[in-house]
């Protein structure tokens, strides 16, 4: 074990190198390209050894890593907002075909208006394919998430692919403190993949992924998937606990900063929950209990753990990171729709903030905050307020006007 | 360790340059010996278009306590001015939102008293040429591990994890042995070339803050008209003079030019232009000083001057 700077993008590769990953079909696009320019490096050093391939585009990157994972090889494979849209036909298929892919999604807004920053509409757009989504705050937790998503999707009771997430240029490009364990430790968590359904062998050919028509058959795939993803409620439990037990640090499906004793509760994903912890501290300062829960597990969605952890609270205020445009905050209706045959359900505020990667201020926290602890007053949680200040408007008003908007 | 320097729990600077002069790198050097002498560290840049010479910058936190901010620093205790241009430049806005009584360091020829004339900065200034030690140790303009370490003595960081930073740093991206050694030797002489003065932030400038502090509105509907993305305006590239990047200046000697017009051919940005008896000469409005006219002349009728701003 040592310990060193590392960018999130850094952090995703050392998981991939520790996990022994043996096929890696690879496509650039920023804010991604650094994991797998790390992975090509150390596999042209020697220091790694694995089979690296450049694809023609993540469609046909997507189709080669799920195949490759359907003949038992672990395969690893990384994209990013415009491309992860250009393979989403794949994503559907690739889970379809039961095989344990991990894929490392960098978030960043979709176009148009095109942007290099980070909001969720892009790995969010891909909650319903089949794919588990892990979702992350710090380059450690990169790392580390890598590591247990083979373990969780290698098992028997899920074998469904999953997608590691981290914010673009909060932490892809974010150099932190990462503990890098060793691979002798790492082989201990992650024995390996040995697969009974997905093999390949010239002299016994299969068929991957039958055509089904009339819908009994489609029905029962579909469900089965569904199942699958279930059940790994129950074994990413089991892989949290051995995975502390490792390598000492905890992961549970949602993290509770400051949670138990909150009355008001910030709800957030991914890197900018670093700044929710530091709004709730503030908070916590001028007298107000507030806490903090940070989604990390998105699919499965931690249904039962959610309502534990926020049934009784007098008010809790979504932060989404993303919006469905012509609805709002998508964790926002996830939420609501866990709660809603709760007797002791609390106030549910929704806001939209840190789209394309928009700062979200402690003023624009405070205001958050403040307008939880009014609602929950009132009993009135308003309608979704998109976070966005005065001044950040009179920009806004320069900027049209230097492109000819009057 | 300077102790008495660090009166902070945590440091926030950053870095300005232009892609190509190591903005990012300097601050992984500076992170990783903040990391190495025991602190919390967290270092990232910021890029817009990905080239050489578009304005570029990268932060820095450093705190004895985990850090609980991430991305853009907004009001730095610390900026590293590692391109003097970048000053009189009306988007980058190197030392906007520097703190009362924090430091601003330039890479400048000017004295520090100048340059706060000069470029109307309240902040404390301190000068050192940069761009001559590396030069004059490195043969090049690469700043990178020079502004780590005149920020990591601004800091008071040790010298021996700042030696350990740069080397661990370069090692990633170098595999010249002789170039890392000058590096670690460059990057020790800006550390010990000025005398850092002390951070003297106003603590209790809250009251000022909160008094400008901005509110959360409501966004107004407004029509396609003015709410999609596109720019009615006519283009303002013209507008915006690439002149200023340079570090040398290409000049010219007609006595021995033959008119080959080579260097007109070669020019990547057409910024070769001919006289009316036939010579050619820059337009040093938007030369970037690249110096291939230098290298292709057949005659060695061009010669190249730095560039000092005083």
């Amino acid at each position: 074990m040592r310990k060193e700077m590392l960018t999130g993008n850094a952090a995703a590769a050392w998981g991939v190198r520790l996990a022994e990953v043996d096929y890696i079909p690879v496509y650039p696009i920023t804010p991604q390209t650094e994991i797998i320019e790390t992975l090509a490096r150390w596999i042209s050093d020697g220091v790694m050894d694995s089979k690296y391939v450049t694809m023609d585009s993540e469609h046909s990157m997507l189709t080669a890593a799920g195949s490759a994972s359907a003949t038992g090889a672990r395969a690893f494979t990384a994209t990013s907002s415009q491309g992860l849209l250009y393979g989403f036909e794949m994503l559907y298929a690739v889970a379809g075909w039961r095989v344990p892919l991990v894929m490392a999604n960098v978030s960043r807004g979709l176009s148009s208006p095109i942007t290099l920053e980070p909001d969720h509409n892009d790995v969010l757009a891909a909650r319903d394919t089949g794919f588990l989504q892990i979702h992350c705050e710090t380059c450690q937790e990169v790392l580390d998430s890598i590591l247990m998503a083979y373990r969780l999707v290698e098992d028997e009771r899920v074998l469904l692919p999953i997608i590691v997430n981290l914010d673009g240029f909060y932490l892809s490009f974010t150099r932190e403190p990462v503990e890098v364990p060793d691979v002798e430790q790492v082989r201990n968590f992650l024995p390996l993949y040995q697969p009974k359904h997905a093999f390949f062998k010239a002299s016994q050919p299969m068929a991957q992924s039958a055509a089904v028509l009339g819908g009994l058959g489609y029905s029962y795939f579909k469900y089965q998937m569904h199942m699958a993803s279930q059940n790994a409620l129950a074994v990413y439990k089991e892989v949290c606990e051995e995975f502390e037990t490792g390598f000492g640090r905890n992961y549970d499906t949602i993290e509770g900063y400051m949670l138990d004793d909150a009355d008001y509760v910030l709800v957030m994903t991914n890197s900018f929950s670093t700044l929710g912890k530091a709004a709730v501290n503030n908070a916590r300062e001028s007298g107000i209990k507030a806490g903090l829960l940070r989604l990390r597990l998105v699919r499965p969605f931690p249904v039962a753990d959610l309502k534990a952890a926020i049934t009784g609270k007098m008010a809790v205020a979504v932060i989404d990171q993303n919006i469905s445009i012509g609805k709002g905050g998508i964790l926002h209706s996830e939420i609501a729709s866990c709660l809603y045959n709760e007797k002791h359900r609390p106030l549910l505020l929704s806001f939209i903030a840190g789209l394309g990667g928009k700062n979200i201020s402690p003023d624009e926290f405070e205001f958050i905050i403040n307008k939880t602890v009014t609602g929950a007053d009132t009993e009135d949680a308003g309608t979704a307020q998109l976070i966005y200040t005065d001044k950040e408007w009179q920009e806004m008003e320069r900027l049209k006007r230097m492109a000819g908007k009057g | 360790m300077q102790r008495e320097v660090y009166r902070l729990k945590m440091y926030k600077l950053r870095f300005h340059g232009r892609g190509g002069q190591g903005a990012r790198v300097a601050s992984k050097v500076l992170g990783t010996a903040a990391f190495l002498d025991g602190y919390y560290a967290q270092d990232f840049p910021l890029y817009g278009a990905e080239r050489r010479g578009a304005p570029v910058a990268a932060s820095a936190r450093i705190s004895e306590e985990p850090i609980m901010e991430r991305g853009v620093i907004a009001e730095p205790d610390i900026v590293i001015v590692m391109d003097e241009t970048l000053l009189q430049d009306p988007l980058t806005k190197p030392v906007l939102g520097i703190k009362q009584g924090g430091i601003v360091l330039i890479n400048t020829a000017h004295s520090p008293e100048e340059a706060k004339v000069e470029y109307k900065i309240t902040a404390q200034v301190l000068t050192l040429d940069i761009t001559k030690i590396g030069l004059d140790m490195l043969g090049m303009p690469i700043l990178s591990t020079l502004a780590g370490g005149v920020a990591a003595r601004i800091v008071g960081l040790s010298e021996d994890s700042l030696t350990d930073a740069v080397k661990k740093v370069l090692s990633e991206i170098i595999t010249d042995k002789r170039l890392l050694d000058k590096n670690v030797a460059a990057a020790l002489y800006c550390f010990n070339a000025i005398t850092p003065a002390k951070i003297e932030l106003e603590l209790k400038t809250t009251d000022a803050i909160k008094k400008k502090s901005s509110k959360v509105i409501s966004v107004p509907f407004e029509p396609a008209t003015v709410s999609s993305p596109a720019i009615n305006a006519t283009g303002n590239t013209p507008l915006r003079m690439t002149g200023n990047w340079r570090v040398f200046r290409p000049v010219w000697n007609y006595d021995s030019c033959t008119r080959c017009m080579i260097c007109v051919a070669r020019c990547p940005d057409g910024c070769i232009l001919v006289n009316e008896d036939g010579f050619p000469y820059t337009d040093y409005d938007n030369c970037k000083g690249c110096l291939i006219c230098v290298e292709e002349c057949p005659t060695n009728s061009l010669g190249k001057v730095r560039e000092v701003h005083v």
